[in-house]
């Protein structure tokens, strides 16, 4: 993948982990989130999962960040950090308002609506 | 890259109205916890002066921006705060039905952690806030965050908008809304981190720089090609555009109408500043050099994508509310269909950035207007109306329980027919004002096959509009399901603005498009007489 | 339109002086541009008494006032009359492109589309002002008292607001200084008729004949539009001056003067006959005078003025004031002339056998209207307009006497059940009028109606090769004066007897009222048998429903009187002026405007008019001009007197006459006169039931083919909707896989697309 980014200057050694490798392990994270939140039912799994893929984004934000020799990428990933914690408050308060109602975490029970 | 003390006070002017709107809320906030019934009901009084305030600000005070599309901020803030201040009188009595009904009897008494109009009202302001800061945003980070506002309150809205028996379906409509809107964020963010990767800035006039390079020396950089289609995509769920357009129906319908109204509006809106600043960066000319008359110069890819996405959402959207029995399925789904609709504008561009008729950009941000007063208003007159001997839903449901409404509740019933035919784009109404630039635009920009489709679906879009025109004005009422006003005086009130303005916003077009048309439009010639005035670096300069 | 008119009479005077410089200064061309404003105040003022529920006659003395005004305006500049003028009321049209330089090079000629709201005042003009404004404001005199039963309803003022809108489009129409104005009072007179004939709305038969107007017009209204069109894309222009100007169009004239007509192209020759059907249209000639007579349903005023006296004679005036249009075409004119000579014999043969008195006036109309084509291409627009102004007298003359009549026998029209009306108390002034008018249709000796049909006559058998047409103008002219005083004699001396007719109160307001039940449009019953009269001897029809005649009020009388004395008054003018004894005053007129001799291409043209005698047919062989005059009286007098023995002469009882006993002898002849030789029931043939079979067969293919196809339309979207309705399972997994899968195939069809 280095090549797509030929015009920016590499400041990585030859034998250090290169921006590639973190660009894999952000995107690896992405798809493991993408596939968890499509295949699990259980909502607290299911809004980790939507957290996993936040933090690969945060993962290749930092990535870029040192690539390009600026602070735009960390100052982005603390905000996202921020978003993520409201978030998952909101998913927890959730989480507690529909098994009260059901007795369940399964996604799956809440499918009245269709068509 | 850190923003400097100097950039945040150069970036204050632009936010007054959000300022306002945040004070407001900050108010509301704590108004609503007062254990006095009257005080409580002061929060909607105070939302509406905040409103009113920042619709004020920033129609007077919002100077010129730096962006590519420097008019918006003014134009989008007034629309918003104007919509939104119907939205609001639509909004009263969402919450806090039951409670204040058990403590009239006397059998509990107020209990702060109960209560939720508190919450409600300063969501419902939040929410507004961060559709404003989006109009505001030269960030890629400011955009996020500001998108995140938008959304963050309203799945907490669509949760708390019904209790009691219903409550299940909110919160069916709640969950869906949460986890796929959280889906979605996920991806315009990793798409966000791409653009930032691909171009080394998250300011979108350096990503617009970034790409000018780029495109000089051999196309633009992969990585943020892939981040700018998938934070397109991404966005696209805040528009409902296919494929994120799933969640749209089964929210609507399980949330109450005036929540489903502002949802129709607010997040929708988001997006469409969202892409609209999003697609800015890759390079619209508006004919700078003066040569070609317009036109757009978007990559290929992005063009593709934004094609496929306009024609498949309008044709989804239109062929799956011809199956629906629900007016407001009904509407979820034509919301769908406008959000195509719109997408055509969105590609057809800025054309030379004069005249409305050119400006597919221009064309949006009206349409945007007239779909949300006329979407308001159909939903309103759901929200007006309970049914009495319901036996699983106070709420108007289908659309047999429309018949005769013209007869039963006149006002209801003809602004129904008005906005129903206002949304069909029937052409005295406002919708048809708002088709035409698009319909217009896109020519202008070469779009012919888009075109064909957008007139298609605005014809299979007649069926279902027509029978909620036809289920009030030509039936004779259902005398089995009896309807009787829910007893909010406002909400009548807003279903007679949107009315009004579907009718009366038409005869002042005029003027709105050309508001739209300059909020849309370039900077204008005497800019190189302003240029040193103001330092071309945004808040995040290198 | 009201900020035009403010526009136009603040632009007024400038305006004026700024157009007065065609040809002579502007004196009086303001009075002339007050004519449309104050028919339009009219129109205003009027409309506010119907919104302001006025429910007096104060409608009928505004239009009065107003129109008064408007005839004192034109009767001022015609006596200060010094030359032709020209005045701008304001820029109406103005329209121009072209001029871009396209891709291929050259350049794109610009051109312009002028039409200003602009007059054209020459003699003309006057002469046809100066009737139509006088007329205008007598017949709304006598339409004040005409109309009184209605005073109380709304359609009193209604009525008045379209009279003065008919003027004002009339006033359009003759002053415009361009076709393009002319064409806005051409369907504003439609319109107007239109309305006025469906006045009484109630009515389906009124309903149906202003239908009938309307659409038979709108026939001769495509013809003038092409017409117009055609003088634009040919000439460039649609001023009269300019045309006329134009070095093209006078090359063209000139090759017609030559006799060298092929050399014209033949969409130029088609221009005129473009405007003549137009003509044909507006001034009931064959094959579309089908409405005049049904336009009878109207107000009795309203046919005076305008179904007898003015609109009608739009066509005349189109062709003479177009003359030289019409002089570039080798057919036009002879085919404007057997169309008239047709016309004026058809009608004439019809008008015969009518029982309804009205209707025979309106036959009557149709066949003089023929007589003034037939004037017009015989190559004397003199006489044709001669003929115009003195049959606007006496026409008008006869409708309204036929009209007071109507009005004081409760709408009985049939002459079988009238007779003897002169001698009843009170009515021994509209008798008198009609006998004078009756005279003048008749072409008594030394009337005015004879000298101008005169003047047709001689000039038909003068000009060579229509000696055909003169011969079938003089036996229609022998037959008018036959069933003109069949009418006289039958209903207005003889015994006395009267049957009312069935509108209840004896006023034309019963017909406004649907509670009648059954339409009564047809007053005389043609089948009706006649024994059932023998009752009502004279005097005794008062005792059954105790009815009484109710004779007319000093309006109508006043207007009657005026116009007899009006119809006697104008002889003089055939003896006055340049052309005395051939015209006279009114040939005065008619010469020094565009009807008139050619300014610049003077021809064969000039020579017809009145009496310039290059070339001379014969009338068996004596110069016509000469004893046309003894030939005519005799032929006049001899209907008169045929007349005379068929229905006067020891006729006995209203029902019955001797012309009874010659119905025998003529066969089926007069049944098929009756039945107006079964025209309509042809045109219904040949044009309705097509139409009809048409229509039901393009329902069968909508039925089959275009529902087919748009049930398929409707089917495609629903089948697509059911195809896609399992995404929506509700299930939050799915829809996440459907979007996961949806970006994931987006990207990948873009990145295969990329690749």
């Amino acid at each position: 993948m280095m090549h797509l980014l030929a015009q920016a200057n590499p400041p990585a050694p030859m034998h250090a982990v290169t921006l590639g490798h973190y660009l894999f392990v952000s995107a690896a994270m992405f798809a493991i989130g993408l596939i968890g939140f499509v295949s699990r039912r259980n909502l607290i799994i299911m809004f980790l999962c939507t957290e996993l893929m936040f933090q690969a984004a945060g993962i290749a934000l930092i990535a870029f960040s040192r690539f390009h020799l600026n602070h735009t990428g960390e100052t982005f990933v603390i905000f996202v950090l921020t978003v993520a914690a409201a978030e998952a408050a909101m998913a927890l308060a959730l989480v507690v308002l529909l098994f009260r109602r059901r007795e369940s975490l399964s996604g799956e029970e809440w499918a009245s609506m269709k068509g | 890259m850190i923003l400097g003390a100097a950039s945040i006070a150069e970036k204050i002017p632009f936010l007054w109205p959000e300022i306002a709107a945040f004070l407001a809320t900050c108010v509301v906030m704590v108004v609503g916890l007062s254990p006095n019934l009257g005080t409580r009901r002061l929060c909607a009084p105070i939302a509406g002066l905040g409103l009113v305030a920042a619709g004020v600000l920033a129609a007077f005070t919002t100077p010129e921006g730096t962006g590519p599309l420097p008019f918006l901020m003014p134009f989008a803030k007034v629309v918003l705060c104007g919509v939104g201040l119907v939205l609001l009188l639509l909004a009263s009595g969402v919450v806090d039905r039951d409670e204040e009904a058990v403590i009239a009897a006397g059998k509990a008494t107020f209990n702060p952690l109960r209560t939720n109009r508190a919450e409600f009202y300063a969501f419902f302001l939040f929410s507004l806030t961060g559709l404003m800061l989006c109009a505001s945003a030269d960030d890629l980070i400011w955009l996020f965050l500001a998108l995140e506002l938008t959304s963050l309150p309203t799945y907490i809205m669509v949760t708390m908008s019904r209790t009691g028996r219903d409550g299940a379906r909110s919160c069916e409509a709640g969950v869906k809304y949460f986890f796929l809107g959280a889906l979605g964020a996920a991806m315009f963010l990793y798409g966000f981190a791409l653009l930032y990767g691909g171009t080394g800035t998250t300011s979108l006039r350096g990503i617009e720089r970034a790409f000018v390079s780029q495109s000089g020396s051999g196309g633009i950089n992969s990585i943020a090609m892939v981040g700018m289609l998938l934070s397109i995509v991404g966005v696209g769920f805040k528009i409902a555009a296919v494929p994120m357009h799933l969640y749209t129906p089964d929210v609507y319908e399980g949330s109450a109408s005036p929540v489903a109204a502002f949802l129709a509006f607010v997040p929708k809106t988001a997006g469409f500043l969202a892409i609209i600043l999003l697609v800015s960066t890759m390079g619209w000319t508006f004919a700078r050099d003066g040569s070609a008359a317009g036109g757009h110069s978007l990559p290929q890819l992005v063009l593709l994508t934004l094609w496929v996405m306009a024609a498949l959402t309008m044709t989804v959207g239109n062929v799956l509310a011809l199956l629906q029995k629900s007016v407001r399925r009904i509407l979820a789904y034509s919301s769908i269909a406008h959000s195509g609709y719109m997408l055509v504008g969105v590609i057809a561009g800025p054309g030379d950035g004069t005249s409305i008729t050119r400006n597919g950009i221009a064309a949006v941000l009206f349409y945007l207007l007239c779909y949300g007063l006329m979407n308001v208003g159909a939903f309103a007159v759901l929200a007006c109306l309970d049914r009495k001997a319901g036996d699983d839903s106070p709420e108007l449901e289908t659309v047999d329980d429309l018949r005769g409404l013209c007869s039963s509740h006149p006002v209801l019933g003809w602004t129904m027919v008005v906005c129903a035919l206002g949304l069909m784009g029937f052409p005295p109404l406002l919708g048809f004002f708002a088709k035409v630039p698009l319909f217009t635009s896109a020519i202008a920009a070469g779009e012919i096959p888009l075109v064909i489709v957008l007139g298609l679906n605005s014809a299979i879009a007649a069926f279902y509009y027509l029978q909620l025109v036809a289920a009030p004005m030509l039936e004779a009422p259902d005398t089995t399901v009896r309807t009787e006003p829910t007893g909010h005086a406002a909400r009548p009130m807003a279903a007679l603005i949107s009315a009004a303005s579907v009718v009366g916003v038409a005869v002042a077009s005029g003027p709105l498009m050309e508001a739209g048309a300059k909020a849309g439009g370039k900077p204008v010639a005497k800019k190189p007489a302003e240029q040193p005035k103001r330092p071309p670096s945004g808040p995040s300069g290198h | 339109m009201l900020s035009g008119i403010l526009n136009s009479l603040a632009a007024l005077m400038p305006a004026a002086e700024a157009g007065g410089d065609l040809l002579h200064p502007p004196k009086g061309a303001m009075l002339m541009l007050a004519v449309p404003v104050l028919t339009l105040v009219g129109v205003l003022a009027c409309t506010i008494c119907a919104v302001a529920r006025v429910r007096t006659k104060l409608p009928a003395w505004i239009s009065v006032a107003c129109l008064a005004g408007a005839f004192g305006c034109v009767l001022a500049t015609f006596l200060g009359y010094e030359g032709p003028r020209h005045a701008v009321g304001f820029e109406w049209i103005h329209l121009q492109w072209g001029g871009e330089t396209p891709r291929g090079g050259g350049q794109v000629p610009i051109r312009a589309l002028h039409a200003n709201f602009g007059l054209y005042v020459d003699t003309l003009t006057l002469l046809w002002m100066l009737f139509v404004t006088g007329l205008a404001t007598l017949i709304a005199l006598y339409a004040s008292e005409y109309m009184a039963g209605d005073v109380r309803t709304a359609g009193y003022s209604r009525f008045f607001v379209a009279f003065n809108l008919f003027v004002f489009s009339m006033s359009c129409l003759v002053m415009a200084d361009n076709l393009l104005l002319l064409y806005l009072g051409w369907e504003g007179v439609g319109l107007c008729s239109y309305l006025l004939i469906g006045y009484f709305y109630k009515k389906p038969s009124a309903v149906a004949a202003a239908k009938k107007a309307f659409i038979v017009n709108r026939i001769g209204d495509l013809g003038l539009a092409l017409g117009i069109m055609l003088i634009f894309v040919k000439f460039g222009t649609v001023e009269y001056a300019t045309l006329l100007a134009d070095s093209k169009f006078q090359g063209f004239l000139a090759a017609a003067t030559a006799g060298d007509f092929a050399s014209i192209p033949w969409d130029i020759q088609l221009i005129p006959a473009l405007l003549m059907i137009g003509a044909f249209g507006k001034s009931a000639q064959f094959p579309l005078y089908v409405w005049l007579p049904d336009a009878m349903e109207g107000p009795t005023p309203v046919s005076a003025l305008i179904h007898a006296a003015t609109m009608v004679t739009a066509g005349v005036f189109l062709i003479a004031r177009t003359f030289w249009v019409f002089q570039v075409s080798e057919y036009a004119l002879p085919i404007v002339a057997w169309i008239g000579a047709i016309t004026a014999l058809l009608a004439a043969t019809i008008g015969m056998a009518q029982f309804d008195i009205k209707r025979i006036m309106a036959y009557s109309t149709v066949s003089q209207l023929g007589y003034m084509f037939a004037g017009l291409g015989v190559m004397t627009s003199v006489g044709a307009a001669f003929h115009v102004f003195t049959h606007a007298f006496f026409k008008a003359l006869l409708f309204l006497a036929c009209g007071a009549v109507m009005h004081g026998f409760a709408g009985q029209l049939d002459l079988r059940k009238l007779s003897g009306v002169q001698k009843m108390p009170g009515w021994r002034i509209v008798g008198v009028t009609m006998l004078v008018g009756c005279l003048n249709l008749a072409g008594f000796p030394l009337l005015a109606g004879f000298w101008s049909k005169d003047m047709i006559l001689a000039q038909a058998f003068a000009e060579p090769g229509y000696s055909a047409v003169g011969w079938v103008l003089l036996l229609t002219a022998g037959l008018t004066a036959y069933y003109t005083f069949r009418v006289y004699f039958r209903v207005f001396v003889g015994p006395q007897h009267f049957e009312p007719g069935d509108e209840v109160h004896g006023h034309d307001d019963a017909h406004g009222h649907g509670d009648h039940g059954h339409a009564h449009a047809e007053p005389a019953h043609d089948g009706h048998g006649h024994g059932d009269h023998a009752g009502h001897a004279h005097g005794s029809g008062g005792g059954q429903h105790g009815f009484h005649p109710h004779p007319p009020g000093w309006a109508i009388n006043l207007v009657l009187v005026v116009l007899a004395i009006g119809a006697f008054a104008i002889i003089p003018l055939n003896f006055i002026g340049e052309h005395a004894g051939h015209g006279g005053w009114a040939a005065d007129m008619v010469h020094h405007s565009t009807a008139g001799p050619l300014p610049a291409g003077a021809g064969h043209a000039a020579e017809g008019h009145g009496g310039g005698h290059a070339e001379h047919g014969t009338f068996l062989g004596m110069d016509p001009h000469k004893v046309m005059y003894y030939v005519s009286g005799v032929v006049g007098i001899v209907g008169i007197g045929i007349a005379f023995v068929l229905h006067l002469a020891g006729r006995t009882e209203a029902a019955r006459s001797r012309a009874d006993g010659l119905l025998p002898a003529l066969g089926p002849i007069p049944g098929w006169a009756q039945h107006k030789w079964y025209v309509d029931e042809f045109y219904d043939f040949l044009i309705r039931t097509p139409l009809w079979v048409a229509a039901h067969l393009f329902h069968l293919v909508d039925k089959l083919i275009v529902d087919g196809l748009v049930n398929l339309f409707g089917f495609i979207p629903r089948a697509l909707g059911k195809a896609i309705r399992p995404s929506q399972s509700g299930v939050l997994h799915g829809y996440a896989l459907a979007m996961a899968g949806g970006v994931a195939f987006l990207l990948l069809i873009v990145l295969m697309a990329a690749l």
